[in-house]
């Protein structure tokens, strides 16, 4: 048991960097809004999954509800975060932000 | 505690704080203000204080981040540099600011050390209220029972201050007649104003749940963190969320300006009122115990439990009630019309 | 190093104070003005807390079992952490988002006569 919560916590901190990375080093909005949006939501799901296990010590009621709010946790990120990305690049995208492209003479910093 | 976690999320805190006042874009340090105040929450998380961190997450990280952005998209965003000869103020500030610190830092020798058990705040009466919460409230939640019951006058005109505040906001902005329509300032092109349908489809989906965990919160606020304060506002989240994935006027067709107010001062007479239904049954002022001559089948214990709950409810609605009135106000400049 | 521990917390906290009455006194801006005033609120709620923190201690709400009176063990004050400045911080909170409206409605209805934020063109206006 423990060292499947080794596991989804080090999968969680992999992706959780992953995605700092990415917000830090993509070159534009959107890049960098996918990154956010995509790896929030994977590693948050590896990390409250492993906090689930690490609380099941033993099985009873009470573990169970926590076990249960958590997930409930899981379902709500799932639903919200998504949206909130598309909210920011939405709004992004009608203010007039341009996307990134190869050629050198639209380069964004 | 743990102490390591302690130091490095009060250094971000101080980074935090540091660029909120240095960067030039309103929008930014707004939303550098709420990454503060979400880092506030995991300190205080971090030293034991569920309840505060709670607060903090719904009130600091949450509304206060809206009401900033309200008021940024209501006036101008960019802040224009000082026009000169201001220099000396400025250093005088500073000084004043040195000094300050200087006088807090002298005082700061003689404190007792961080997380000493023996520092005078937890030996006079917080031993009391640890110890004999269980036995006399049958409430496990400390900090619910000191707030409601041994506290609860103090807790009382927290909530008149609260109800208050919205009454001044509503005396300071509210525009009845309809002056010149409003126009977004120039750095906002927002939106375009076909409403976007996967915001809105999630938002419909989630208002439901997160008022139904707001009614949670504040019943099962003698168990877990949570209470009246924090399922209030989570409560006027809800609406303030409704009003900016929909529109303005579908919020003010479930909660207009009457019955903000309305409900503000039911939930303060609520609280009053178990205080004086106390003083009427021939107890002190808020001493619930008196109510199990009410109640049926309750003991004196119980019926403090249960006065406790009854607290809760009208502190939550009070702060419902102002959270969305605040809102409104701020985010229309008064006039009622259109919102962000 | 344990000095550095046991009292880093106050001085963080004398540092957000700091910052926060210099955004108050220095800032042009009103809107700045106010975070500053929230920054200031924020470091007296982080020295009320840090004061409440006890070594060990859990967060305190008393651990008992289902159902009515289930734990009658001795409760142990150094076990759980000072409740009392939690109270008095968690009703601070929600105070300081009333004052918060009101310092940004007054701001609004600063802007809506002098269509400004900044102080120092306000104070032209004025003269």
């Amino acid at each position: 048991m423990t060292a499947v919560v080794i596991l989804l916590t080090l999968a969680g901190l992999i992706f959780f960097s992953a995605t700092t990375i990415g917000i830090l080093r993509f070159p534009d909005f959107y890049s960098r809004m996918h990154a956010a949006g995509k790896g929030d939501t994977l590693s948050s799901l590896f990390m409250l999954l492993a906090l689930v296990l690490y609380n099941f010590h033993e099985i009873n009621l009470g573990n169970l509800l926590v076990a249960m709010k958590i997930l409930l946790i899981v379902v709500f990120i799932f639903m919200a975060s998504p949206t909130a990305t598309h909210a920011i690049t939405d709004a992004g995208y009608e203010s007039g932000v341009k996307p990134w492209t190869k050629k050198p003479e639209e380069e964004s910093p | 505690m743990i102490w390591q976690l302690d130091l490095s999320v009060l250094t971000l805190i101080v980074i935090c704080a540091f660029a909120t006042i240095m960067v030039k874009d309103l929008l930014s340090a707004a939303i550098i203000f709420g990454a503060y105040s979400f880092l506030m929450c995991l300190l205080w998380t971090e030293m034991g204080a569920v309840d505060v961190a709670f607060t903090e997450a719904s009130v600091g990280a949450g509304v206060s981040t809206v009401l900033f952005i309200a008021a940024v998209y209501q006036t101008s965003r960019t802040v224009k540099p000082r026009k000169s000869g201001r220099g000396l103020a400025k250093i005088f500030a500073l000084l004043a600011t040195l000094l300050t610190g200087l006088v807090l830092l002298i005082a700061e020798a003689d404190f007792p050390g961080f997380a000493d058990l023996s520092s005078p705040a937890s030996l006079h009466v917080s031993p009391y209220y640890i110890t004999q919460t269980l036995h006399d409230t049958n409430v496990p939640n400390m900090v619910t029972s000191v707030l409601a019951d041994y506290r609860g006058y103090d807790t009382m005109l927290e909530t008149v201050v609260i109800f208050t505040a919205g009454l001044a906001v509503i005396a300071i902005l509210r525009r009845y007649k309809k002056d010149q329509p409003f126009t977004p300032p120039e750095p906002y092109i927002l939106s375009k104003g076909y409403p976007d349908t996967i915001i809105r489809f999630v938002a419909r989906q989630l208002v439901p749940f997160i008022q139904l965990f707001a009614l949670y919160v504040v019943a099962h606020g003698h168990h877990s963190p949570g209470g009246g304060f924090q399922g209030g506002v989570i409560l006027g989240a809800s609406f303030i969320l409704l009003a900016i994935s929909y529109d303005f006027k579908t919020v003010l067709g479930i909660m207009n300006e009457k019955w903000n107010v309305l409900l503000g001062n039911l939930g303060v007479l609520i609280y009053a009122g178990i205080g004086f239904l106390c003083l009427g049954l021939g107890a002190n002022f808020l001493d619930y115990s008196i109510l199990s001559k009410v109640l049926p089948a309750t003991d004196r214990v119980m019926a403090r439990s249960h006065g406790m709950l009854g607290i809760e409810i009208g502190v939550a609605i009070a702060v419902m009630a102002i959270v969305i009135s605040i809102y409104l106000n701020v985010v229309s400049r008064g006039k009622y019309d259109k919102g962000l | 190093m344990q000095a550095i521990i046991s009292h880093y917390n106050y001085w963080i906290y004398i540092l957000l104070m700091m910052i926060g009455l210099y955004a108050m006194l220095a800032k042009n801006n009103l809107i700045k003005k106010v975070i500053g005033m929230s920054i200031f609120q924020t470091a007296i709620i982080v020295f009320y807390v840090s004061i409440s923190a006890k070594e060990h201690a859990s967060i305190p709400i008393i651990a008992h079992g289902h159902g009515h009176g289930a734990v009658e063990a001795a409760i142990d004050v150094a076990h759980y952490a000072n409740p009392l400045p939690h109270v008095l911080m968690l009703t601070a909170i929600v105070v300081s988002v009333g004052t918060l409206g009101v310092a940004l409605a007054i701001c609004l209805g600063i802007y809506r006569r002098y269509n400004s934020l900044e102080e120092d063109e306000i104070q032209e206006q004025l003269q």
